[in-house]
Formats: structure tokens, C-alpha cells, sequence
């Protein structure tokens, strides 16, 4: 090695006299931990009680669920308020959970909710059929700070409680959509309190639902702390258990860097991770933690190219891009729990269907339809020019994606340069709306197909900034359509169709990887793979927990085993 | 008036003026250039606003004031202790600094009771060592230590430690074991720059005259250098108390990031990032209050410790 | 980072020359037994200074082009500094790191050394006024921790490694400054500048003749101590993300990339950091031997 410079040496044999001094000094005064994972029981039958302990990777920003749009907001209002149907992650299907039955009309223009009875806030007050009225209009009232809920009521007309527990919602024109986005946490339901209160202060935590747990607190990039309510038993059907929760209260810490939760896991400072790094899985794994993994469904992780810029309104540019990825080899990058996309849509969504045959990597057809374009090799920069400009455009992104540097390195094969930027998601966002962002790089999940409509409609959000055309006419369609074949159809076309003229470049399916101590039991994820707590227990609830009780002397000798090898 | 009086009331106002000149300097920095704070309002990775919505945004957060408007209405209320609002969590200034404050304080203390009696101790070993090896040796410690970036020895610590052996917490603001990494690795490069100074000042009074006497005279080394040449090589250290805090809350930033704790540096670090620019503007007063704060304190007592300082000297134009 | 600036934020322009070793005489006689020390200080800073300047002479593999195939292998003998997640040739990735890295940093020392000087000089010869008024400027910098101050310029600026350039360069304008104007001070009331104003030479002659000169060598050791703060100050503003982006490579930005490998990939993390803390070392072991230098004593 040509530089280790030797003047660095005393500081480290110092370094290491003082790791040492300090090691000794933990284990006398006894703040380490010295008991073994193997001397943990389970038990089989859930026990109620103790606190969970999570980390997110970012700040919710928002835990009002009406408004926010991030899954990490999305994954604490799912435990704080209930929806009229719930979806179950496995089949899909809608079941009964605030809303005993419904009818829909033959056009899906009509629905009619029967409420169950006897469901109250958690401030006491009664769920009825006025509570849902007053929500769906608070969601309206919210316009563009309801940035999913706004686009699911899309042509809302009217709302009637002909009695307490009966609600119908009309819409103008058909919304087959809106039945399954009933069972999301975007549209959940709020006392009359909490609606009078303002957006903000319901973004900061001052919130109350029918959920299994309170939001007692949120402390902005800190913390959000829930606590059981008692009172709860309407838990939808297919739940593990009635009446109320197992856990007293939930402690979800925000922690960006990836080391730190992977240390605080290790020892035993918290008990489930909610963002596993793809390289940390195996480690994790060998030292008897559960992996939890769930594909999100939904629009997958995707570059929408914006078709107002000159550089992307010529096709052939954009389908050259598709052509240069090589999306097999992305998957060196990925979770072994995350898949290159197949399509448009994640496989974990309704109506998927696999078109990897129109994302097959060919950089000999990518540099056929940049040569027609215009687009010529400099084979001194590697890149392609046109009238002396370079083939370049910028992505601004806030995700954790590793993979777009390949990507990058991809495309530069084919002469094309591709800037990444990441930044914040207000950054990313302002760039967006703006129309000077040349792509954009997002996914969006939800269990419903329809989730194409709400991105790409050149007739609402227009991410694509490009003319209504055929396609359009499909997703609006298909938003209405009830019979699922016909539904099936307008979709599969749609995604074809947004593929094919490369208004979209897939990539990569988003897949939650979760890791969570061994006495974590009942954790699981729902339809839209956001989690749910009402079923999840400790099996040491009772017994010792805290400090020390981790496997951590487990993590340490099987870290160094895993060391040596690549993944 | 009593001249320390005068001198109490003349270094308080001298505080004041420049906790308003970096009001201003901060306030024209964050402002005069604006990026999009509509945009830092709204966050959220799919809000679809209208130009309505922006306008009212605007017109809540008085964007649509002109800046010298801006300026004036924000320091009146600063004055009156209100630092307006976060950009993205609505939380007012004040508060998230109260709530960040206690956080980094615990840090900042233990980092100083580390680094203090540290850097002290290898200063005094490296003057006061006899064999010339080890003096060599550990009068190049601190030099490495300044030299050394902070977030990769927090790494490195947080991963040996907490990780590798499970030994320590890695998050958690409670107590000493939630603590110690972060200030082990803040008390670093404060430690190597204490020690930097008070070697120095060590070194001038160990070649004085008379102690070179009395060292001829047989005196024991150990014994001379706490009595003779400590004491005064002490106060050298009470000039950069300042700098240090400074240099703690600026630590702090990079410290409380890498080990996620939420103190002050982290609220800096995200608020920069989410061009939070209240926040920014906020924890900028802080420092400079902390400065103030301590450059009083500090020149009250030079007079205390130190009798040939007077208090009528202007040692900072 | 956090310490090395303060040897810039003394007040007293006699002590900004602190630097980062003990200075006095015993120390001085030490460092001067040792030579080595110096020597490997200043062949490590031209090895790096080779690196910024030619690195297609040091690259081994394209530092911007992984194999995904080979990712994250350990140091081996084709990749002295092992691979990263995308399977590029770590050590190419330091050596095309130095460019931006010391470049950055250069930018950043001129532009504070160029602005401070003649800060320090402007308050140096002109009136009360003037002087009182730069000064107060330069105390209120100076009142607000560097790194803060940085970041403030950052949230102001965007990110961008010129931006960060600039806001390290504010933040360590106010010891340049310092020291130009103790130096005109100094100079100004000496015996053969007073008999070159009663010969009747112009000011700014006098000052570009007689005390510019002078002031050099002081400021340029000044310049070697804040190089080395620099490095580490753009490497941690890099590191918190606000510098360059991918796949360009800088050290800071090597060491954050690696973070989140570091529990299994701990080369990514350790070898660019003990570049840094080597670069850093090494040039402030060659500031103190200017200082040194400068006052024989």
C-alpha cells in the first residue's frame, strides 16, 4: 500500500488503551450486557403488556393520516385509526371492519356504508355515520394537503346519513376505485374535535381515533409515542384476537443512519428495526433476528420522465433509456427480498401482470434509436451530443436507492449521463412542481391498481407533463369500471401503453424488509405492507426485558464471521 | 461608578450588539437569497398544491412582505423571544430548541469532563515525562487527535462497540450508557486541542528561569509542574473557553447526527437540510448566545484568577 | 473536525500561529530531532498532490465504473482498498477523490485567505471607523462555531461542492483577517516604516513595499494550518451529504457511502478516513515546521 503514513500509529495503540480502559470501566460498573439470547423462554400463547420499541429511518413530518403521504406517517396512523373496510393482505379481498356491509351501485357511482355499532373514539365520543360525513368533507376541505386522500374522493357529490349508522357517498362519475380506498389509513376517521382542530396542530400529533392505540405523542424528528386504548374491540374479523391490544404502548424512535439502528437492535434498544439495509440482512439474520419482508404494491420505484422538456419529448430518446438498463443486473444491489420490476405495477398488486418482455436490456436497439435520433457517440467523453449539447439530464431524489448509481453507470454505456442529486424531499418536490425536473425518480404504494391513475393522468397529476392521449381515457376508465375483467384489461393496456412509449422507466420493486427481535411476536404487515400492531405481542412482556436481554453476544462473534465474504 | 461595574455594563452591551449584528448578518444569509421555502412549508412527497395554496402559504408565513418588513417584524418578535415557526413541523423555534437543548447539554458535559482531565493529564505527561521517547510520543497525540474527522471516529466507535460487541446503547438519551460513545468521541478532538494549548503554554513556563533552577536544585518534576508551571499556564486555558463550547455545540452537529441523539446539532443538521430556515436562524442565536454568554463570564474572571489583568484592558479589538 | 478550527479562532494575533503542535522551545527542539516526521509529512502531501493533479497516473481500475459482480470485496492484491457496493476499485476512488477533495479545499483557503487579508488589511490602515466596524463584522463571525456558520451559508446557498467551498471560506475569514491586521499594526509603528511615511511614500506604497512582505510569511503558515481545518471541514460537510453526488468521489463522501456498509464492509468507511486523517497530520506537521521556521528562536 502505497501511503499509510506511519506518524498515525501512537494514536491508534492510544485509541485502543482507551476502547480498553472504557470496556472495563462498562463492565464494572455493570451498564453491559452479559446475559445469553439462549436463556430467553417463549412462550405460546400471547401475553398482554410491556412497550415496543421501533425505529423508523425518517421523520413522519406529518402523523395526521388524512394528510401525509410517506409511509413512515402512514405506518403510525395505521395503529391510531380505523377504516370502513379491511383488506386482507393476503387475498386482497375487502372485509367488514367499521362498516358492517355495503352496496355499491351498478355504475359505482353510489355507496352505502351499514355501520357497526358501538364503536366510540377514543376521547369517547360515538362513531356514526356523521363522524364519517364530517371526515370524507374534512378531507376535501384539505385540498392539496390531502395529497393522497384528495385524489381518492375525486368527484365527490354528496354525502347522506339517512340514519346513525348508515352513510352513502355519491360521486359524479364512476369510482369502482373508492371501495378499496376505504381500507386505507388515509382514510381514517377523526373525532369531531380533532377535525375542528387545524391542519397543523393535527400534524403534530393532536389527534384522536378509534385505533387500538393513542397518539400520546409526537416529537418532531424524534419520536411518536403510543399508548393501548383499552376500550377498543372492533378489530376487523381475521385480526388474532378481540378486545384490545397486547402491548401498553409503542416507542418509535426516528433514526436516520442505518449503523445506529443496527447497533440499537444489537443491544436491545430497540426491538424492531423497520428499515433493514439490504448488506445488514444476512448479519441480522445469522444472530437469530426475524426478518420480516412484505413487497410493497403499488407503482413501482420508476423514473418518470418529464415530456415538457425537449430532451424527453423525443421518444426515442426515452425508449433508449429503458433499453440500457439492465435490470438483472440491479438485482446485485437489491434486498434478497426485493425484485427487479416486472412491469409498472409491483407483483404484490391486484391485477399485476408481468411484462418483463418489454423491459429487456438492449443497448444495441438503445444506441440504434439515439443514432436516429440525432444523438451521436463523442468517443472521447463517452457520451452522446446533439448540435453540440450533451446527452445528460438530472434526478433529484430523496429515497435510499443504491441502485440508481447503477442505473447511472448503466446508462452512461449507452452515452447517456444521468446526474443524481439527492437531496430533501421538499427539494425533490419544489424541483417537480416547478416542471424544471428533466425525471423523477418515486413509487407510490397502494393495493389498488388505480394507484396508476393518481400517478400518471396526463388529466390530473400529469407527472409526465405530456398531452392527454388513449392511455388516459384507459385510466379513467378503468378508476370506474366494476366488472374485473374489463378492469384487468384497461390496467394490463394501460401499463403496456405507458411502458411502450416510455413515459415511464421501471426499476425496482419497493420491499419492506423489517427485522425484529425473537420475543416479537405477531408483527405483520397489512395490504398495503404498512404495519400493523394490534396482534403483535412480547413473549418477556413479564419477564426481564431492557437492557441486556438481547442476543447481542450473538451479533458480535456471528458479525465476524460474516465479515469476510461479499454478498 | 465602580469600574467593574462599568466594565459588567460596557461588556453586556458589547454582547448585545453582536447578538443583534448576527440576528442581521443571519437573518440577510437565510433570507435575502430564498430558495423555495413554500415548497420546505408543504413538504410532503405528493402534495399537489395550487397557486391559491401557495399564495395563502405565502402570505401566512409573510413571504409577500417586503424584506425589510420581514426583517423588522421577525427581530421584534426575536427581541421578545418569539423565533417564529418551523417550516416543516409548525413547532415553534423556541420550543425545539428547549427540547433539544437539555440533550446536547448532557453531551456537552460529559465531552468536557472527558476532555478536560484528559487533555490536561497528556499535557502535563508530555511536558513532565522523563524518557524523551514517550515526551516525543505524547506530545504528537494531540496534533493527531485534531487531525482525525469526527464523524469516522463516531463511526467507527459506534460500530466496534455497540454493534460488534453489544456493549454499549447506541440511541436513547438516557444516562451514562446512552451518552458515553457520543461524548468519547466529541471529547476527542476537544481534548487534543485543550491539551494543544496548555502544552504550549506548559512548555513556556517549564523553560522559564527559575524553574529551570529549581530543577537543577533537584526539585521533583511532578511537584514543580503542579505548583510552578500549571497555575499559570492554567489561565491560558480560560481564553479559549469560548472557542470550546463553540467548537462543542459545532461538534455537536456532526456528533449527534452520526449517533442519532437529538440535540441541538441535529436540529441544525435537519433544519439545513430541509432548508428550515427559522430553525437555522434560531440555533445561529443560540451559538452566539452561548458565546456572549461565556466571553462575560470569562472576562469576569481573568481579574479573579489573574491579578496582572486588568479590568480596563480591551484584549478582543 | 470540530478542533482543528479553533487554532484559528484566537484572538490574539500572536497566538494565531498556535497551530496544532505545542510550540515553545522544547517542543520545537523535539519535532526538530525528528526530521522523518517532516519528510514522510511532506512526501504523503505530494503523493496526494499527484493524486489531485494527475490521477490517471495512479488509477488502477475507472473509479466511476463498478462490477457489480465483484462488489464489496476486501483488500486484496487488484484492490489494495477493496471494492464498494458497485463493485469500484476503492483505492481509483481515493485517488480521484484527492481532486475534489484538496480542490474543493482550495478554493475554499484562497477565497478566505484572499477576503481576509484584505479585510485585515483595510482595518489595518484606514481610519477608526472602518477598522472598528470590520472588526465588530469579524467578531460576529467568529461568535458563531464555524461548522454552524458553514451550515447557515449552506442552508442559504444550496449544496454543491462550490457552495461549501464558500461556506467554509466564511467561516475562516475572521483569523485571516485577524492576523493581516495585527501584522499592518505591528509593521506600522515600526521605526523604518515611520521613516519611510516622513520620506513621504504613500500608504498603499508602504503597505504592498514594506509590510506585505513581511506579513507573508505569517499568513502563509496561517494558510498551511487552515488547509488542513479545511480538509476536514468540506470532508464533514460532505459527509452530512451537502457536498458532491454520485459517482463523482470525494473522501468525505467515500466515508458516507460506506457507513451503511460498515458492519460488513468495514474497508468502504476506515481506509478514506485515515487518508483524511492522514492529509491532515501531515500538513499541519508541515504548517508548524513553517512557523517554526519563521520565528527562530
Amino acid at each position: 500500500m502505497p501511503l499509510p503514513p506511519r506518524d498515525r500509529k501512537p494514536h491508534f495503540r492510544w485509541a485502543s488503551l482507551l476502547a480498553l480502559g472504557f470496556s472495563t470501566l462498562l463492565v464494572l460498573t455493570g451498564c453491559g450486557s452479559s446475559e445469553n439470547a439462549g436463556s430467553k423462554h417463549t412462550s405460546d400463547s400471547p401475553v398482554s403488556g410491556g412497550t415496543l420499541r421501533l425505529a423508523f429511518d425518517a421523520d413522519p413530518g406529518c402523523v395526521d393520516g388524512q394528510q401525509a403521504g410517506q409511509n413512515v406517517a402512514l405506518n403510525v396512523t395505521r395503529q391510531v385509526t380505523d377504516s370502513l373496510t379491511y383488506q386482507d393482505p393476503d387475498s386482497g379481498e375487502l372485509e367488514p371492519w367499521l362498516a358492517e356491509s355495503w352496496d355499491v351501485n351498478d355504475d359505482s357511482t353510489e355507496f352505502t356504508f351499514h355501520l357497526r355499532d358501538g364503536v366510540t373514539f377514543q376521547d369517547g365520543t360515538d362513531f356514526t355515520a356523521q363522524s364519517v360525513k364530517n371526515n370524507l368533507r374534512a378531507i376535501q376541505d384539505l385540498g392539496a394537503k390531502a395529497s393522497l386522500g384528495s385524489t381518492y374522493l375525486t368527484g365527490l357529490s354528496d354525502i347522506r346519513t339517512p340514519d346513525d349508522r348508515t352513510v352513502t357517498v355519491d360521486f359524479d362519475e364512476p369510482n369502482a376505485q373508492f371501495l378499496q380506498a376505504t381500507s386505507t389509513m388515509t382514510l381514517g376517521f377523526y373525532s369531531d374535535a380533532t377535525l375542528a382542530k387545524s391542519a397543523e396542530d393535527r400534524c403534530g400529533g393532536d389527534v384522536v381515533g378509534t385505533g387500538p392505540f393513542r397518539l400520546a405523542k409526537y416529537t418532531p424528528r424524534q419520536s411518536v409515542h403510543l399508548d393501548r386504548f383499552d376500550d377498543y374491540a372492533w378489530a376487523p374479523d381475521s385480526a388474532d384476537h378481540t378486545g384490545a391490544a397486547y402491548l401498553d404502548a409503542v416507542d418509535m424512535s426516528i433514526v436516520p443512519e442505518a449503523t445506529v439502528r443496527n447497533g440499537s437492535l444489537a443491544s436491545d434498544q430497540i426491538d424492531v428495526d423497520t428499515v433493514v439495509q439490504p448488506q445488514d440482512e444476512e448479519l441480522l439474520q445469522a444472530s437469530d433476528y426475524k426478518i420480516l419482508d412484505r413487497p410493497n404494491p403499488g407503482v413501482v420505484y420508476n423514473l418518470i420522465l418529464n415530456e415538457s422538456r425537449p430532451l424527453f419529448s423525443d421518444e426515442r430518446v426515452r425508449k433508449a433509456l429503458t433499453k440500457s438498463i439492465d435490470r438483472d443486473q440491479l438485482r446485485a444491489l437489491l434486498s434478497r427480498y426485493q425484485e427487479p420490476a416486472t412491469s409498472l405495477l409491483a407483483r404484490s398488486t391486484p391485477d399485476y401482470q408481468d411484462v418483463s418482455d418489454l423491459l429487456g436490456h438492449d443497448p444495441g436497439g438503445a444506441a440504434k434509436l439515439l443514432d436516429q435520433a440525432g444523438w451521436t457517440m463523442n468517443h472521447k467523453t463517452g457520451l452522446r451530443e446533439k448540435d453540440g449539447r450533451t446527452l445528460s439530464f438530472t434526478v433529484k431524489y430523496w429515497q435510499s436507492a443504491p441502485f440508481l448509481e447503477l442505473v447511472q453507470q448503466q446508462l452512461r454505456e449507452s452515452g447517456i449521463e444521468m446526474k443524481l442529486e439527492q437531496t430533501t424531499v421538499a427539494n425533490t418536490e419544489a424541483a417537480r412542481q416547478s416542471g424544471e425536473a428533466d425525471a423523477e425518480f418515486m413509487n407510490l404504494t397502494r393495493s389498488d391498481p388505480d394507484v396508476l391513475r393518481t400517478v400518471f393522468d396526463a388529466n390530473g397529476a400529469n407527472r409526465n407533463r405530456r398531452e392527454p392521449a388513449q392511455i388516459d381515457q384507459d385510466l379513467d376508465r378503468s378508476a370506474g369500471v366494476k366488472d374485473p375483467t374489463e378492469r384487468k384489461k384497461l390496467v394490463d393496456d394501460s401499463v403496456s401503453a405507458l411502458i411502450e412509449d416510455a413515459h415511464s422507466v421501471p426499476l425496482v420493486e419497493l420491499s419492506g424488509v423489517m427485522a425484529t427481535s425473537p420475543h416479537v411476536q405477531g408483527f405483520r404487515y397489512e395490504a398495503s405492507s404498512r404495519f400493523e400492531l394490534y396482534d403483535t405481542w412480547l413473549d418477556d412482556a413479564n419477564g426481564t426485558t431492557g437492557p441486556g436481554s438481547g442476543p447481542s453476544s450473538d451479533a458480535g462473534s456471528n458479525s465476524d464471521s460474516a465479515r469476510g465474504g461479499t454478498q | 461608578m465602580n469600574p467593574v461595574v462599568a466594565m459588567i455594563l460596557r461588556r453586556l452591551g458589547f454582547g448585545v450588539l453582536v447578538l443583534w449584528a448576527a440576528y442581521t448578518l443571519a437573518f440577510l444569509l437565510l433570507y435575502a437569497l430564498p430558495g423555495d421555502s413554500v415548497a420546505a412549508v408543504l413538504g410532503g412527497d405528493l402534495s399537489t398544491a395550487t397557486q391559491q395554496e401557495i399564495d395563502e402559504i405565502r402570505h401566512q408565513y409573510g413571504f409577500d412582505q417586503p424584506l425589510i418588513v420581514q426583517y423588522l417584524t421577525s427581530l421584534g418578535d426575536a427581541v421578545r423571544g418569539n423565533l417564529g415557526t418551523s417550516y416543516t413541523t409548525g413547532q415553534p423555534v423556541t420550543a425545539a430548541i428547549g427540547q433539544a437543548l437539555p440533550v446536547t447539554i448532557e453531551l456537552a458535559a460529559w465531552s468536557l469532563l472527558i476532555a478536560v482531565p484528559g487533555g490536561i493529564l497528556v499535557a502535563l505527561a508530555a511536558v513532565g515525562a522523563r524518557n524523551p521517547w514517550l515526551r516525543n510520543l505524547l506530545s504528537g497525540l494531540p496534533s493527531v487527535g485534531v487531525s482525525l474527522p469526527t464523524f469516522w471516529v463516531g463511526l467507527l466507535l459506534l460500530q466496534f462497540f455497540s454493534f460488534r460487541l453489544g456493549l454499549i446503547p447506541a440511541i436513547g438519551a438516557r444516562g451514562f450508557a446512552g451518552v458515553i460513545l457520543p461524548a468519547l468521541t466529541l471529547s476527542l478532538p476537544l481534548g487534543a486541542m485543550i491539551a494543544q494549548v496548555l502544552l504550549r503554554s506548559l512548555t513556556h513556563e517549564w523553560t522559564r528561569q527559575f524553574v529551570t533552577t529549581y530543577r537543577a536544585a533537584g526539585l521533583s518534576r511532578v511537584r514543580l509542574l503542579l505548583s510552578h508551571a500549571l497555575p499559570p499556564a492554567g489561565v491560558s486555558l480560560l481564553s479559549i473557553a469560548g472557542v470550546v463550547l463553540g467548537n462543542v455545540l459545532g461538534g455537536a452537529v456532526i456528533v449527534e447526527t452520526v449517533f442519532t441523539r437529538n440535540g441541538i446539532g441535529r436540529l441544525a443538521e435537519t433544519s439545513v437540510t430541509g432548508q428550515d430556515m427559522p430553525v437555522v436562524l434560531g440555533v445561529v442565536m443560540l451559538s452566539a448566545l452561548v458565546f456572549v454568554v461565556v466571553n462575560l463570564v470569562v472576562d469576569l474572571l481573568y481579574p479573579i484568577l489573574d491579578p496582572r489583568t486588568r479590568p480596563v484592558q480591551e484584549s478582543r479589538s | 473536525m470540530t478542533a482543528t478550527e479553533f487554532s484559528t479562532r484566537l484572538e490574539d494575533p500572536e497566538e494565531e500561529s498556535v497551530g496544532t503542535q505545542g510550540r515553545g522551545r522544547r517542543t520545537t527542539t523535539t519535532m526538530l530531532r525528528l526530521p522523518f516526521g517532516l519528510i514522510l509529512s511532506a512526501l504523503v502531501v505530494l503523493v496526494v498532490l499527484a493524486w489531485a493533479v494527475l490521477p490517471s497516473l495512479f488509477v488502477t481500475e475507472n473509479p466511476l465504473l463498478g462490477d457489480p459482480d465483484i462488489r464489496l470485496s476486501p483488500p486484496n492484491a487488484h484492490h489494495w482498498f477493496g471494492t464498494d457496493h458497485l463493485g469500484r476499485d476503492i483505492f481509483s476512488r481515493v485517488v480521484q477523490g484527492a481532486g475534489a477533495s484538496l480542490g474543493t479545499t482550495a478554493i475554499a483557503v484562497l477565497m478566505s485567505f484572499v477576503t481576509g487579508t484584505f479585510l485585515g488589511l483595510v482595518a489595518g490602515t484606514a481610519g477608526r471607523v472602518v477598522d472598528t466596524v470590520l472588526m465588530r463584522i469579524v467578531d460576529v463571525l467568529q461568535s458563531v462555531p464555524s461548522l454552524l456558520l458553514s451550515l447557515a451559508v449552506v442552508a442559504s446557498l444550496g449544496s454543491g461542492p462550490v457552495n461549501i467551498a464558500v461556506a467554509v471560506a466564511v467561516a475562516s475569514v475572521p483569523s485571516f483577517a485577524r492576523l493581516m491586521r495585527g501584522e499592518v499594526l505591528r509593521w506600522r509603528n515600526s521605526l523604518f516604516i515611520e521613516a519611510a511615511t516622513m520620506s513621504g511614500i504613500r500608504t498603499p506604497e508602504i503597505l504592498l513595499r514594506h509590510v506585505l512582505p513581511h506579513a507573508i510569511g505569517p499568513v502563509g503558515a496561517l494558510a498551511a494550518i487552515e488547509f488542513g481545518a479545511a480538509v476536514l471541514a468540506i470532508s464533514a460537510l460532505s459527509f452530512l451529504g451537502f457536498g458532491t453526488q454520485p459517482p463523482d468521489p470525494e473522501w468525505g463522501f467515500l466515508i458516507s457511502e460506506g457507513r451503511d456498509y460498515l458492519a460488513s464492509s468495514w474497508w468502504m468507511t476506515v481506509i478514506p478516513g485515515l487518508v483524511i486523517a492522514g492529509v491532515v497530520v501531515s500538513v499541519n506537521r508541515i504548517a508548524h515546521a513553517l512557523q517554526t521556521e519563521r520565528r527562530p528562536s
